[in-house]
């Protein structure tokens, strides 16, 4: 299970804090989820009943089970899983898959990476804590680390993923991933797809 | 798989992350097709299943209290008819927001609450005998009798030990 060092910003103090992005998750991690993430998402959706926030604008994935995920994958060749992990705790997961293909005309049909699900913690959502967020950076570590897997199937940094509504601004404008417009088979949800090009203008963004 | 990323990099972008506000809650993923719902076979398969008294369990707390269902599932913040379904069908595997809400409503440690409810794998063969015993000692009836009650109230003693 290799392990990579990364850094993400905390918010109180604006400083960097190192990290690590592992592959593959863990019980730890889903220790992490079961033990800190659902508390934490389970007093943000009673703050968010308290304030009278519609049902429907509460975060989709509050109803995820990492376990059953994470089990569910376990061992597939062809469903690499990504954890990022600071300050002795789960701050984000993924489980992508590598046997899909692209939607988008110009690279129709060739191999792409899919992001299956991934999740930030409760308190790095700035949507979800009345507080500000305790740490940023790990979405976009984990594109990151989408696009590098990309890279090194030979797929050329192409990634896709249906987003998570709240989100759809954050992959289209800061991502730079083409909209493939709402998916009908897929709960309505906006399908996203990331070119070799698009990969690069991303990372340069951090350059 | 190579990943090689700078902390100038990290830090950028984390702040590029962070400048898009409250608008930006970054995830992917259907958020209704959790695997376990696509594939029924991964479910805890225990010969002892401590589901059969996550049921019981509820039934009798809420009766205990004399609430109905609708009062325990607006207090607990719940929906009714998965309250129902926990409550009526012994291998029904709730949600995991809703066991949290019950743990917390009933102040039992989640965790427990989460074995129990076949949520989670079983890393408490007590915890698992005890939940048999106590779905062997209480009979779906009409009133909370002193059978149940005491059934009740040393089950609760077992998911409120702190290991």
């Amino acid at each position: 299970m290799s392990e990579f060092q990364i850094y993400l910003l905390e918010v109180a103090s604006d400083a960097p804090i190192e990290g690590s992005l592992i592959e593959g998750i863990t019980e730890a991690n889903v220790n992490d989820w079961e033990d800190a993430w659902m508390p934490a998402l389970a007093r943000a959706l009673q703050q968010l009943k308290e304030k009278g926030v519609d049902r429907r604008l509460w975060p989709q994935s509050r109803h995820w089970d990492w376990r059953r995920k994470a089990e569910a994958f376990k061992g597939l060749l062809a469903a690499p899983s990504f954890s990022i992990v600071c300050q002795g705790m789960t701050q984000g997961l993924m489980i992508v898959e590598t046997l899909e293909s692209c939607r988008l005309l110009q690279q129709k049909g060739k191999p792409l990476v899919y992001i299956q699900y991934l999740e930030t913690a409760p308190w790095n959502r700035p949507g979800l804590t009345t507080e500000r967020p305790r740490l940023t950076g790990v979405g976009t570590l984990l594109v990151r680390a989408a696009i590098e897997l990309s890279r090194s199937e030979g797929f050329g940094g192409r990634i896709g993923l249906h987003s998570l509504p709240q989100a759809n601004a954050w992959y289209a404008n800061v991502c730079g991933m083409s909209d493939l417009g709402i998916d009908p088979t897929k709960e309505n949800l906006r399908y996203f797809e990331m070119t070799p090009e698009q990969a690069d203008a991303f990372i340069a963004k951090g350059v | 798989m190579k990943f090689e990323v700078t902390k100038e990099w990290c830090m950028k972008m984390a702040r590029l992350e962070h400048e898009h506000g409250t608008d930006v809650e970054i995830g992917a993923g259907l958020f209704a097709a959790d695997p376990s719902t696509q594939q029924p076979e991964y479910t805890v398969q225990e010969s002892a299943d401590p589901r059969i008294a996550f049921g019981r369990f509820v039934r009798l707390m809420r009766r205990g209290r004399k609430q109905t269902l609708e009062k325990l599932a607006e207090d607990a913040d719940i929906d009714i008819t998965e309250l129902v379904e926990i409550e009526e069908d012994s291998h029904y595997t709730p949600e995991p927001r809703t066991v949290y809400q019950l743990a917390s409503y009933f102040a039992i440690p989640s965790a427990k609450m989460m074995q129990l409810a076949g949520l989670s794998q079983q890393r408490d063969s007590h915890l698992v005998s005890e939940a048999i015993r106590f779905a062997a000692r209480s009979e779906k009836v009409t009133d909370l009798n002193e059978t149940e009650r005491s059934a009740l109230d040393a089950f609760v003693a077992v998911l409120s030990e702190q290991k």
